[in-house]
């Protein structure tokens, strides 16, 4: 089951996202050269990027309920058929909204939701659902402005898929048939739900800095089953590099003859909040060849006489569609043939052009129908710490039972050196090193439904990355003997991506020297905590505030007011700052240095690992700077679908 | 002085049973909360890291009129009521009377600090009946024939004495309480005893005695700590003076140019639809309304919900801070203040 099965609801509106911006450049991690400029706006290593005030707050914002599909396939869109229609999604009720959070300055690209509540009302702030996000990194980071990223500054956008948890119905809920469907359809009360943010704001235009749209859908959710991603088959962008129609997860139920596809974190758009400008016919078909086209610049015209036609895709039904449908479609009543082929045949997207013979081929299905996915794929270690990642595999749908699945490390990535960085600040160190900080079975196979486990173990490393805590590591996984697809949209994404602690034990009497470190760049990083509440650099600062940081260091994980916010602390550290709390010993540098603690905020003289990324490594890295709006000359796609 | 109408007193002196106090603890809670948005305007209007000195003391005060906040609905909550915090007519519509006509013609606005709101009104709202006059200060000659806000807490603490039984009747699962209080000030609210100290502390902690500047926590009354700030000294022991206080301490440093120019009683009303700044200003407003919400689950049967609002009352601070550097569109020289409007969650719609 997932969020695109029956019974459906599906949303629109905005979410707001205060992320912090000073703590995207590595180099701003290095206390030793940091300078106040790095806390400013602006472009560039020298300044702290489009918003280093940010408090990495998340929530929901004028979205409200847009349509409800039930369980035979109908779609409702009139509140008299049943109430939820309309109804506002929003928030927590008496408690901060959620957190957006990356994982660490070295892996952007996946960053999550924390804490994040997700509750529908009625007009009268009556409840009907509410339910916790369990948090998840986004993925299928994918292109969405053709028009390069005007005037908001980001062009993409990306999908957050997840389940809610321990979902509650108010008294009101039981009068919406769609609700109590969906309510007695889900497994262990839990609910699938996806995302898919774009048009957000880096700039300050529109009155709309740090808000973008989402697109959000809830469906039934099932045990056995991945949670944070859907277990649905995968159509991927080929046409134009596969800058559009990137990746679209859709469900094919062959019982029932029916097609649903989910474009509304894939559908080309004109502008930030999700205008379609585009005229052409676009068509579902499934393929009568085995297709592996890789993303492309040249066009891929495809015969008529190849492709078995679905439906057209009913886009063309005036400027709110993406917005009232959340790009959401249902192909119903599916010919004979066409249900016969798509068991094991793959779907296509293609465009209709002058001729009735040839379609322009824009998007075509995972090769062999494969989906290979890591469900909890952002992980965070510390020292000695066993995490179980699960793994799933899926053909045409269906699940892939005794399939091996290889695990690899990518290889370590290079150390620049200080003027090889532009502008030099500091010698950045690379990750996936040393290379024996996890152990993990280098292959797992997958169960009767189709999944497979990894344990990954972290040992024992210390500070490989010198003025950053910890190190990345990314695990790629892939389906033994399968080609890879080229296909897929994302940095990154047949990854696991890890950040493993360092090896921190914890001081018998922890002492200032002991923690300024960590403080000093936490102040660095956050200046809207700096300037706004609490010097952490400063220790008497931190002792006049003692009682609120206790509470805020010592609060779940899950809460949305943990500090700190980036989740970024080991247990060990988090620990001895609070036991420092506890019994604030302020020393001088001077006795911590006869103590033999030794500040790691420097340069250190280290030798310099400088062999070449791979190609992929790359990939990530030219990603994670558009992410961050450095390739703020996005060019538009003109011409599209022309041929 | 300040006032508050008689009747309010008559009504609490006139009551017969413990229901009919209901709606005047429910008075005492909407006044104590009815003082945080303007010393917490004034709190966040300086500039980042000044006034560290000034800063700490109006932090002091506004907590404790959290604390008194508190202890009202836990009294309210100890006789048998009901606390209503997420309702529309709880919030003041700055600039306001206080609730309950106290003060007169006192007007209560949202605004930054200046000496003149500390004296003109932050004094005037934390004065007590009798104030004690120390050495270099010569108070207006007052009047003893209207009631105080101190006269009302009185009269509460003697209707409960008389009307309540021993071990009062509301449910203890309701009590509130947290460790950012010390359980001398706020602890539960269990018999008769519990809840005549419990008004002591509202009482001395905003109008010390009639012999002391100080509180039952030994710390100075609302009232003097202003004062303090008014006459830039530090009240202090000095046996030399006649009540044996005078405020020859150190110099309390205020920099008037360390205040931001927050456009006095800000609306979101003033501001352009779609704009940033308008955004930012209802943001706010609803960060503030979903604390007053989160406050009525904890004052109704959810204690630990309390900690839960903690990162509400941060957001609200750093919204209120970011809104006191953004110039105000068409207003040359002004910034943004907060404007503390109650907007209930589906008014986004």
């Amino acid at each position: 089951m997932s969020y695109l099965h029956f019974p459906r609801i599906v949303f629109s509106g905005d979410f707001s996202s205060d992320v912090s911006t000073v703590n995207n450049d590595t180099q701003h991690y290095n206390n030793a050269t940091f300078e106040s400029s790095f806390q400013l706006p602006g472009q560039g290593a020298t300044n702290g990027w489009w918003n280093p005030e940010g408090g990495a707050t998340f929530g929901f914002q004028n979205c409200t309920i847009q349509q409800a599909t039930n369980e035979n396939g109908t779609t409702i869109t009139d509140p008299a058929l049943d109430g939820i229609i309309g109804q506002l999604v929003t928030g927590a009720e008496g408690r901060n909204s959620g957190k957006m959070v990356d994982l660490d300055p070295d892996q952007q690209m996946v960053s999550e939701l924390w804490g994040v509540t997700f509750r529908i009302l009625s007009a009268h702030n009556e409840l009907l659902l509410e339910g916790r996000i369990k948090p998840t990194g986004f993925r299928d980071l994918q292109r969405r402005q053709t028009n390069g990223g005007q005037p908001n500054g980001q062009p993409m956008g990306a999908s957050w898929t997840s389940v809610l948890e321990d979902v509650k119905y108010g008294k009101l809920a039981e009068k919406s048939p769609i609700l109590m469907a969906l309510k007695a359809k889900t497994q262990q009360n839990k609910i699938s739900i996806n995302l898919n943010g774009f048009g957000y704001y880096y700039a300050h235009a529109d009155g709309r800095f740090s808000l973008g749209k989402i697109l959000g859908c809830i469906g039934p959710w099932f045990e056995n089953e991945p949670e944070l991603f859907a277990p649905a088959r995968r159509l991927y962008g080929v046409y134009q590099r596969g800058q559009v129609f990137g990746g679209s997860n859709f469900i094919f139920d062959a019982d029932n003859a029916r097609l649903s596809i989910d474009l509304g974190g894939s559908f080309p758009i004109a502008d930030s909040i999700g205008t379609i400008n585009t005229t052409n016919d676009f068509y579902l078909a499934v393929s009568k060849q085995p297709l592996t086209n890789p993303p492309a610049i040249r066009n891929v015209l495809i015969d008529s006489s190849e492709l078995e036609i679905i439906g057209k895709v009913p886009y063309q039904q005036g400027s709110t569609w993406l917005n009232s449908t959340c790009g959401i479609v249902d192909f119903n009543m599916l010919s004979a043939d066409v249900v016969n082929d798509l068991k094991n045949s793959q779907l296509v997207l293609v465009a209709a052009g002058s001729s009735s013979t040839q379609y322009l081929l824009i998007a075509r299905e995972a090769i062999d129908g494969i989906v290979c996915r890591a469900d909890n794929f952002v992980q965070r270690i510390d020292t000695n710490q066993k995490v179980t990642v699960n793994l799933y595999a899926y053909q045409y749908g269906q699940p892939l039972p005794q399939t091996e699945i290889t695990i690899t490390m990518e290889p370590p990535t290079p150390d620049t050196p200080k003027d090889k960085n532009s502008p030099p600040i500091s010698i950045t160190y690379g990750n996936n090193k040393p290379q024996d900080g996890l152990s993990f079975a280098p292959s797992c196979q997958t169960n009767a439904q189709g999944m497979a486990q990894i344990e990954i173990t972290g040992n024992s490393i210390h500070s490989p990355r010198v003025y950053i805590d910890g190190q990345i590591y990314l695990l790629d996984y892939t389906l033994a003997n399968q080609q890879p697809d080229s296909a897929i949209p994302g940095a990154a994404p047949m990854s696991i991506s890890i950040h493993l602690r360092d090896d921190f034990p914890i001081p018998e009497t922890p002492t200032w020297s002991d923690i300024s470190d960590m403080m000093t760049q936490f102040a660095n990083l956050y200046p809207i905590m700096s300037k706004y509440f609490i010097n952490f650099a400063d220790p008497q600062a931190m002792i006049a505030k003692k009682d609120i940081l206790k509470f805020a260091f010592t609060r779940d994980i899950h809460d949305p007011i943990y500090m700190p916010a980036t989740r970024d602390l080991s247990e060990t550290k988090r620990l001895t700052i609070l036991k420092w709390l506890d019994n604030p010993i302020v020393d001088d540098p001077a006795t911590a240095a006869a103590r033999g603690i030794k500040l790691k905020s420097v340069d250190a003289n280290a030798e310099l690992d400088t062999a070449a990324p791979s190609e992929q490594q790359q990939k990530l890295v030219e990603a994670t700077k558009a992410k961050n709006g450095s390739l703020i000359n996005f060019p538009a796609l003109t011409n599209l679908f022309e041929f | 002085m300040l006032k508050i109408s008689p009747k309010f007193v008559s009504a609490v002196q006139n009551a017969k049973s413990l229901a009919e106090l209901f709606p005047m603890l429910q008075n005492a809670i909407e006044l104590e909360h009815s003082t945080i948005p303007p010393y917490l305007t004034a709190l966040f209007s300086f500039k980042a890291n000044t006034e560290s000195d000034t800063r700490k003391v109006i932090h002091s005060i506004v907590i404790e009129e959290m604390l008194h906040m508190t202890i009202a609905a836990n009294i309210l909550n100890a006789v048998g009521g009901c606390p209503a915090i997420s309702r529309p007519d709880f919030v003041p519509n700055y600039p306001t009377h206080l609730p309950m006509g106290i003060g007169g013609s006192l007007i209560v606005g949202i605004e930054k600090y200046s000496l003149d709101v500390v004296q003109n009104v932050f004094m005037e709202i934390e004065e007590p009946e009798n104030p004690i006059e120390f050495k270099t200060m010569a108070l207006a000659a007052t009047e003893a024939t209207y009631k105080t806000i101190g006269d009302f807490y009185r009269a509460l603490q003697a209707k409960i004495a008389e009307l309540a039984p021993d071990e009062l009747p509301g449910n203890p699962a309701k009590q509130v309480t947290s460790s950012f209080f010390s359980s001398d000030l706020l602890y539960p609210i269990l018999t008769k005893t519990d809840a005549i100290n419990a008004i002591n502390v509202i009482v001395e902690q905003g109008e010390g005695s009639e012999v002391s500047p100080l509180g039952t926590d030994d710390e100075l009354a609302h009232y003097y700590k202003f004062e303090e700030l008014y006459k830039g000294r530090e009240l202090v022991r000095d046996p030399n003076a006649p009540n044996g206080y005078s405020f020859t301490g150190p110099v309390i440093p205020f920099d008037p140019s360390n205040v931001l120019p927050l456009y006095p009683n800000t609306k979101a009303e003033m501001l352009p639809e779609g704009s940033e700044e308008r955004r930012l200003l209802d943001s706010f407003n609803q960060t503030y309304s979903n604390l007053l919400f989160g406050l009525h689950q904890t004052f109704n049967g959810h204690p630990d919900n309390l900690n839960n609002t903690i990162g509400l009352m941060f957001d609200l601070r750093l919204a209120c801070q970011k809104l006191a550097e953004m110039p105000f569109p068409g207003q040359d020289g002004y910034t943004i203040g907060p404007s503390y409007e109650f907007v209930q969650p589906t008014t986004q719609l």
